[in-house]
């Protein structure tokens, strides 16, 4: 307003200026050309007075300037310079110049004065002289403006009277337009609406803004639904969660009536009903929806979805196809059906339905669509994620799995080395006693109890050193087989570790509580009961000492399905970490300091894997531990042959050759059969061997058997036999070895071997081989 | 056309020195002129121009301006002086002298003397039908028909105007000419 008011009042202001500045120019040059008219026409009145010098005349002729006020004074002069009639008469000649000027009209102060020529023809007869008053034309200059300023007054209260109108017409409803703008713009509140406006072109404009408002507000909102739906879905961490969460997005906030999403399996004709939205589910109940309902794809909406495009159907009344017809039957109208694509593969659908016919606009449409691409994306991920984390676990599985075969493995050839050097070494000793005990009849009780004593200890020292280097072996095919009736196993271990789990407790005022729990009539297993005893009698020490104060050791069995049966170790004691319960198949790990061997759980998982059965372990900090060994019930392939010892009889002499790098198992070797009555020759390696069986060949007393050893330095067991055979095809060929166990596992019998005896040998072995290779 | 031959209208001063003057310009003519007659030497040469003459009083186009004198001639070299240098309506201008008014042919302007005061009835008639302007400072010679008569007037000569004698002659006097004289008309 204030700009419109200068604006109208610069422009008047200008014209009046103007205007005043051309009238007063105008009327200077009027005044100058009014003047010397007069001063012609007096000039020329003059001529005759001048030219008859009648001074009188002149003056009466320059009287005739009463009739023009402004000229105050008037004279004439003639050709001589001198003044001659002056008007008004009695003025006092002082006031005229006293001789005439330069010829024409100038202004001077409030005066125009002149001196006009006074001519007869050619002739100059003298100079008028005119002085007029401007005070009459200063007097019209500010009556002019005056009258402009009125003007100009009245213009600016008209133009401010003019412009508070057009302001209350149109600035106002602009202004409040823009304080609506301002308002929305600041407080982000895109709910404000302008004010409704009179005028056809200000409520258009104010309608396009309310238009504009609206269209901002529901961008906004699906925005912000579009986002709490992408937050959600990044919390939810499978495809189940993620559209659950979807749906109820949708059903709350944009909102639709019907939500389900459906899954497609590629070159499957249906889709499978996934997830229906809560509230959607009295719905879908109604149109027979339901979680894993199958949907047949026909050649309809669906199938055009399944090519990845949004399917928006106004009215399902009229789509003749299955799911339109039965969303009909529920009541809704309109239906989009959005695309869940990974990878230009459609695996799944979004369906949305309304009640009202039309309801979903193009914005709706694509929101669907983005939300749809927003799941799928999510569901990716989230399927990419459990795949990853699968293979991650798997990896560590097998990671952990090889790390302790490795383990094992490493084991087992440290036990494999030892074991050989200490049946080496009691190889003698067993012999020994053996023979001594048979072939000494005179010995003293005394004495022959000793050498019992020492045979037996032989024995358990072979043995476990048997089971020590073997304990990593996954099967052992020359087990002890047998039948095991494992209830009667867990009786015997109940008994015998009384004193563990009840007296040495007791003694210090702690009770262990022990619960059998046996199922009758298990079927009996096959394989070495003295195996599963040791490992039971592993699993009630690890149980009780995992109670130090107290609590309940449960044993039990049961059947398992109906080939498998179950043998429980329960404790109610500390139960075991993480860590311990990953690490506590190692040998050597143990949580009992110097107490433990680390050797029991590593024992019981030999045995486990040697009875082909499965360890369980359940056990938590706090909350005991269950040791659960699961026996499969088989068909053993190898009947249970056992060790019958077969007494042999005296067999014929056979001339024997002894290959070995150990002199005193030699000597012991040589000894012993030598009491039975063989020819013996004794060879110290490899070398020492094959040339003495050559030598042997080559007299023409070729030996009936070679029992040589197998581990020996430069030409070692295979060799010796290699060209043993390759000598003679068809002499007997015993292989004696410390690692017997381990090479018929790993390469069978080394070839031209015809058998393989283990160390330390026992002569009642050795003579069942002897006899039968040589019979 | 009434001749001015009748009323005596006015009266004439004729200052001493004046006369003195023209005493002794009368004795002395060629040599002094009085400064009575070179005013009225001027005055001649401007009364052409506030007077109009018919065509037909020139002879032709470039037919010069005749200023002529009748009888004695009181100027001088003053009337030459007046007109040196000047022209009327392009016209050269010439100064004749006549003794008797027979001897004038072609005459603009005739000044009669006051050596013709007892011939102005006869001059008068034999003018009549000319386009001539008539001027004569002889006493009463307005009256007697001749247009204009120098009057000396309180040492100043003031112009008495027989406009009828003009008009009948075909001249057209200014009136600007008019203004500053006295108008009289021809007596008897």
């Amino acid at each position: 307003m204030t700009m419109i008011l200068l604006t109208s009042g610069a422009v008047l202001l200008l014209t009046s200026a103007s205007f005043v500045a051309h009238e007063f120019l105008t009327f200077r040059y009027s005044t100058v050309r009014n003047l010397s008219t007069l001063g012609q026409v007096i000039a020329t009145n003059s001529t005759a007075a001048l030219a008859f010098d009648n001074a009188k005349d002149a003056a009466e002729i320059l009287t005739a300037l009463k009739a023009e006020p402004h000229v105050v004074s008037a004279g004439l002069y003639d050709s001589a310079g001198r003044l001659f009639a002056i008007y008004p008469q009695g003025f006092k000649s002082g006031g005229f110049p006293q001789r005439p000027g330069a010829d024409g009209y100038r202004f001077e102060g409030r005066f125009l004065v002149g001196f006009q020529p006074v001519l007869m023809g050619q002739r100059r007869l003298g100079t008028l002289f005119l002085k007029s008053d401007l005070g009459a034309l200063f007097d019209w200059l500010r009556l002019f403006s005056g009258i402009a300023a009125v003007v100009i007054a009245a213009s600016f209260l008209l133009a401010y009277l003019i412009s508070r109108s057009l302001q209350r017409q149109i600035s106002e409803p602009i202004l409040a337009l823009a304080q609506t703008a301002a308002a929305v713009s600041h407080g982000r509140d895109y709910s404000v609406r302008a004010a409704p406006v009179q005028g056809h072109e200000l409520r258009l404009l104010t309608d396009g803004f309310n238009h504009m408002l609206e269209r901002t507000q529901a961008q906004l909102s699906r925005l912000d639904l579009l986002q709490k739906i992408t937050r959600a879905i990044g919390e939810g961490q499978d495809p189940a969660n993620i559209f659950r969460v979807v749906l109820q997005r949708l059903e709350d906030d944009m909102p639709i009536e019907f939500g389900c999403i459906c899954l497609h399996e590629a070159r499957d004709d249906h889709l499978t009903a996934g997830t229906v939205g809560a509230r959607s589910m009295p719905a879908a109940a109604s149109m027979g929806i339901a979680e894993q309902t199958r949907i047949p794809i026909d050649d309809n909406g669906i199938s055009m979805c399944l090519r990845g495009q949004l399917v928006y159907e106004p009215d399902v009344r009229e789509v003749p196809f299955p799911l339109p017809q039965r969303l009909a039957t529920a009541g809704f109208r309109s239906l989009v059906i959005a695309p869940l694509l990974i990878e230009s593969n459609v695996f799944g659908m979004l369906i949305a339905a309304r009640r009202a016919a039309g309801a979903f606009t193009s914005g709706d449409c694509e929101f669907l669509r983005q939300v749809s691409e927003h799941a799928a994306l999510a569901t990716h991920q989230a399927q990419l994620y459990s795949a990853l984390q699968r293979a991650y676990d798997d990896l560590r599985q097998s990671q952990q799995t090889a790390l302790q075969q490795e383990r094992l493995r490493a084991l087992g050839e440290m036990a494999s080395g030892i074991a050989h050097d200490i049946n080496n070494a009691i190889s003698p000793v067993a012999l020994y006693t053996e023979s001594l005990l048979e072939r000494e009849p005179n010995l003293s009780e005394r004495t022959r109890s000793y050498l019992v004593t020492i045979q037996r200890a032989i024995e358990d020292v072979a043995e476990t050193v048997a089971r020590m280097r073997e304990f990593y072996r996954p099967r052992e095919p020359e087990i002890v087989l047998g039948r095991i009736h494992i209830n009667r196993a867990v009786q015997q271990i109940i008994e015998l570790t009384r004193a563990r789990w009840s007296d040495v407790p007791q003694q210090r005022g702690i009770m262990i509580e022990l619960r059998n729990e046996l199922a009758d009539d298990l079927p009996e297993l096959i394989g070495a009961e003295s195996e599963v005893r040791d490992a039971l009698t592993n699993l009630v020490f690890n149980a009780v000492d995992a109670m130090p104060n107290g609590g309940v050791l449960t044993l039990r069995t049961f059947l398992l399905g109906s080939q498998r049966v179950c043998l429980e170790v329960n404790d109610t004691g500390i139960g075991m970490d993480e860590e311990t319960r990953r690490r506590c198949l190692e040998p050597f790990y143990t949580t009992k300091g110097e107490r433990g061997t680390g050797l029991g759980l590593a024992m019981v998982y030999g045995m486990i894997q040697r009875h082909s059965a499965e360890l369980e372990i359940d056990s938590e900090p706090g909350k005991g531990t269950t040791m659960r060994l699961i026996f499969t019930l088989s068909v053993p392939d190898t009947a249970a042959s056992g060790l019958v010892p077969v007494l042999v009889p005296p067999q014929s002499p056979l001339r024997i050759l002894l290959v070995d790098d150990d002199p005193i198992l030699l000597q012991s070797l040589r000894d012993t059969l030598e009491g039975d009555g063989h020819s013996i020759t004794a060879a110290s390696g490899g070398q020492a061997g094959i040339d003495a069986f050559a030598a042997a060949l080559a007299s023409g007393a070729p030996f009936d058997a070679v029992v040589t050893d197998l581990g020996m330095p430069y030409v070692d067991g295979r060799k010796v036999a290699a060209m043993v055979r390759a000598a003679s095809p068809t002499v007997p060929i015993v292989m004696l070895t410390g690692w017997g166990q381990r090479l018929v596992a790993d390469d069978e019998v080394p070839p031209h071997v015809d058998r393989v005896l283990n160390k330390p040998p026992r002569l009642a072995e050795l003579r069942v081989i002897l006899a039968e290779l040589t019979a | 056309m009434r001749q001015s031959s009748n009323t005596f209208c006015g009266f004439v001063l004729v200052i001493a020195t004046l006369i003195s003057l023209a005493a002794s310009g009368l004795a002395n003519s060629a040599v002094e002129t009085s400064p009575e007659y070179q005013v009225k030497a001027v005055f001649l040469f401007n009364f052409a121009q506030f007077v109009e003459w018919p065509p037909q009083s020139f002879e032709d186009a470039a037919a010069p301006f005749v200023i002529g004198v009748l009888g004695t001639d009181p100027f001088g070299s003053a009337l030459e002086g007046a007109v040196r240098g000047e022209s009327i309506n392009g016209r050269s201008i010439i100064i004749e002298r006549y003794r008797s008014v027979t001897e004038i042919r072609h005459c603009q302007i005739l000044f009669i003397s006051r050596s013709e005061a007892a011939h102005t009835g006869e001059i008068g008639a034999a003018l009549a039908g000319h386009s001539i302007l008539t001027v004569s400072d002889i006493d009463d010679a307005a009256q007697r028909g001749v247009m204009i008569r120098f009057v000396a007037e309180n040492n100043r000569i003031r112009l008495r105007i027989n406009a009828d004698a003009a008009k009948a002659a075909g001249l057209s006097i200014s009136s600007k000419l008019l203004r500053p004289a006295e108008l009289v008309t021809s007596a008897g």
